[in-house]
């Protein structure tokens, strides 16, 4: 079943001066509780793509279906109601928020979503003990190594059971140790939640353990590729 | 309660750069403060000016003949007194009245004389109306009392005019102010004033200027002036007006008391004998009524009261206080006004810092307000959050200034605050030189509503700039 359908994207930016096609008819879509990722070298549009398959951006033409909801015919409140509950987000450079405590970012979509106290506290205690951070509930993203911060976001973005998790070069900022653990625990979520994994990323650590991979050059698709 | 998890981002947000928000937190406080106090003080002086109007001056109503208030004269009496008198009774909620004689008159003594407003009065039934005879100065003899004695009580300042209030430095007032630890060269200086009598206090603070430096007289001045003053008690007045013919006649009262209010203009005119002995001045056959004063349980019926005795009058005018002391008046219905304009002030002052933290705040966190558009918050939740910060920020300082200032206002409520530089021109105007602060319940609720309507009114545009962002944009910042 498809999950994500995108049908011949294209991004530009500055159409009017010098043409930047960031995006150049793509067209890709992914099924249920993949573990995908997007590799190619640096501008060759990633982010861009994951941008537009999450709904910040807007594709120049094309469309990307999710769920059977065209995401350009969505007004922009409309789309932040998407996002809330359909996609979930894992930056580069964690973005916690700085004020709240690792359970009270993991619980903090949650809240957003209107859940009740007790299932949010349910849900944000399984996700802290599958990242192994149970021990961290109270802590501040200061008070926690990059590491631990990304592990907590990575429970944040799952945390409302997202159609899709969406990562960007989400193990950059990561010494070869916590992104391995942190990879391992992507994995084991992916296929315990059931729950699509797309990342973007340079590390050739994600990509071998991706199950899908995906290579882009100057904004085309080059190659698709699926392992058993 | 989902939108509690907002409620507790702001508030940690108030606290994430603890210096700058001190700062503005500080500002508010102090602000507050100033106008707490400020409105505290008009308060204090508007209660005491309203009180002592209505105790000291004009009570809640007063009945006079209608032509009486437009030409003085002896014998534009009230028009049907008893049936005043008896309606006046059957007031509900009265607490008293008395009936007067008033004329103007001049006073003199062989170094001064002033014109005057004379009342004749029973002392007994004023007691009840006026708060007069509380109000006799230390070494200034006693209220008059039932008896044909002969005596007159005049004003604190009426004496003054009249060269009755003197200063004179004896070895007794020396002795006392030795006892009340005055420096012995100061002591020492004073003794070349001894027993010389100065006929004004004028003239006395003169020879102390000459014999004293600034600080010493800006420390000892006061003092030495309460200690010197001599009222000369008994001493003979003699009072001049227009007898029931017309003619003018001459009587003579000894000085039997001085009263000072807070009114220098009614101390200055106000002096006040037995009734039946200015009868005597002014012959006839009977004591004149020109004037009625009531005085009511609750303030709050005067206007019911005016109409019904309006309704049963004819040729009388029932003034209400407020038309007789329209200064009082006027202070006590604006006093609303002034605490909007005050606290306004302050708080229109005090936006600009808070827009200017709050935008600070906003160009700080452009990444995290982006990557919260990014996972799912919408417009609603930032513009309340933002909001709800600037609210916290503020009320921080608010909830600090009002406690602050109300615990200043309690202390200086029960010392007063004298403002002895500026006192004699005060109590020109009605109001006393010692104003006791005092704040109200009601206008703490105002400032509350208030520094919410400025803190939302300021967090419009931050929060408009947030709501600008676009998040992809914004994710990309440093």
């Amino acid at each position: 079943m498809k999950v994500i359908d995108i049908r011949n994207v294209h991004k530009v930016y500055d159409e009017t001066k010098i043409a930047v096609r960031a995006v150049d008819g793509v067209t890709l879509n992914f099924a249920e509780a993949e573990f995908a990722a997007i590799v190619g070298p640096s501008g060759s549009g990633k982010t861009t793509l994951l941008n537009l398959i999450g709904g910040l951006d807007i594709p120049t033409s094309g469309d990307i279906f999710i769920d059977g909801t065209n995401l350009s015919k969505l007004k922009s409140s409309e789309l932040i109601d998407f996002r809330l509950n359909n996609i979930g987000f894992v930056f580069q450079s964690y973005n916690l928020i700085p004020v709240l405590t690792a359970k009270e970012n993991v619980e903090f979509i949650m809240s957003l979503q209107k859940w009740p106290k007790v299932e949010r506290d349910k849900r944000t205690m399984e996700l802290l003990a599958a990242i192994g951070l149970n021990d961290r509930v109270n802590s501040r993203p200061s008070q926690m190594s990059g590491g631990q911060q990304q592990r907590v976001a990575v429970a944040r973005a799952l945390a409302s059971r997202p159609k899709f998790v969406l990562a960007d070069e989400p193990t950059a900022n990561l010494d070869s140790k916590s992104a391995a653990t942190l990879l391992e625990i992507m994995e084991k979520l992916n296929h315990e939640e059931k729950i699509t994994f797309i990342f973007s990323t340079h590390d050739a650590r994600v990509v071998k353990m991706a199950h899908r991979v995906i290579t882009l050059e100057d904004g085309k698709v080059v190659s698709d590729e699926v392992r058993e | 309660m989902h939108e509690v998890m907002i409620w507790s981002i702001s508030w940690k947000n108030v606290w994430r750069n603890k210096i700058r928000s001190l700062v503005v937190i500080i500002a508010v406080t102090l602000g507050i403060i100033c106008g707490v106090l400020l409105v505290a003080i008009m308060e204090g002086w508007t209660e005491q000016r309203l009180h002592d109007a209505i105790y000291n001056e004009v009570s809640h109503i007063q009945i006079h003949n209608a032509d009486y208030l437009k030409n003085e004269e002896i014998l534009l009496t009230v028009k049907d007194t008893s049936q005043m008198i008896r309606s006046i009774e059957q007031i509900p909620g009265l607490n008293g009245w008395v009936k007067r004689t008033r004329m103007i008159a001049m006073a003199n003594t062989p170094w001064a004389n002033t014109g005057i407003i004379i009342y004749g009065i029973d002392p007994e039934k004023e007691k009840k109306i006026t708060e007069i005879y509380k109000k006799i100065v230390p070494g200034g003899g006693e209220y008059l009392n039932k008896q044909k004695s002969g005596n007159i009580l005049i004003g604190d300042k009426t004496a003054e005019l009249l060269k009755l209030k003197q200063y004179i430095v004896t070895q007794e007032v020396l002795d006392k102010l030795k006892a009340e630890n005055i420096p012995d060269d100061i002591i020492l200086i004073l003794g070349k004033l001894k027993d010389t009598r100065f006929r004004s206090p004028k003239e006395f603070r003169e020879a102390l200027k000459s014999e004293l430096n600034t600080k010493e007289l800006n420390t000892y001045g006061n003092k030495i002036l309460e200690n010197a003053l001599d009222y000369r008690i008994k001493n003979k007045v003699q009072i001049t007006l227009s007898d029931i013919s017309g003619n003018p006649v001459q009587g003579t009262f000894r000085v039997g008391g001085i009263y000072k209010t807070t009114n220098g203009g009614f101390d200055q005119a106000a002096v006040f004998v037995n009734s039946i002995e200015l009868e005597d001045l002014y012959g006839g056959s009977t004591v004149l009524v020109h004037e009625i004063a009531v005085l009511l349980n609750d303030i709050e019926n005067v206007d019911s009261v005016k109409e019904k005795l309006t309704g049963i009058s004819t040729g009388n005018t029932i003034s209400t206080w407020k038309e007789l002391a329209p200064d009082a008046a006027m202070m006590n219905d604006y006093m609303i006004m002034y605490y909007f304009l005050f606290i306004g002030i302050v708080l229109f002052a005090l936006a600009f810092g808070i827009i200017n933290t709050m935008m600070m705040t906003i160009l700080e966190r452009t990444k995290e307000l982006g990557m919260l558009m990014a996972i799912g918050m919408n417009r609603r939740r930032v513009f309340s959050m933002i909001m709800l910060e600037t609210i916290f920020l503020t009320m921080v300082g608010a909830v600090a200034g009002m406690l602050s200032g109300w615990l200043i206002v309690e202390a200086l409520g029960k010392s007063g605050i004298h403002f002895s530089s500026w006192g004699e021109g005060f109590e020109a105007i009605g109001f006393a030189a010692r104003v006791y602060p005092v704040i109200t319940p009601s206008f703490f609720l105002i400032i509350i509503v208030m520094v919410v309507f400025t803190a939302v009114v300021s967090s419009v545009w931050p929060a408009r700039k947030a709501l600008k962002l676009i998040p992809v944009e914004a994710l990309r910042t440093e």
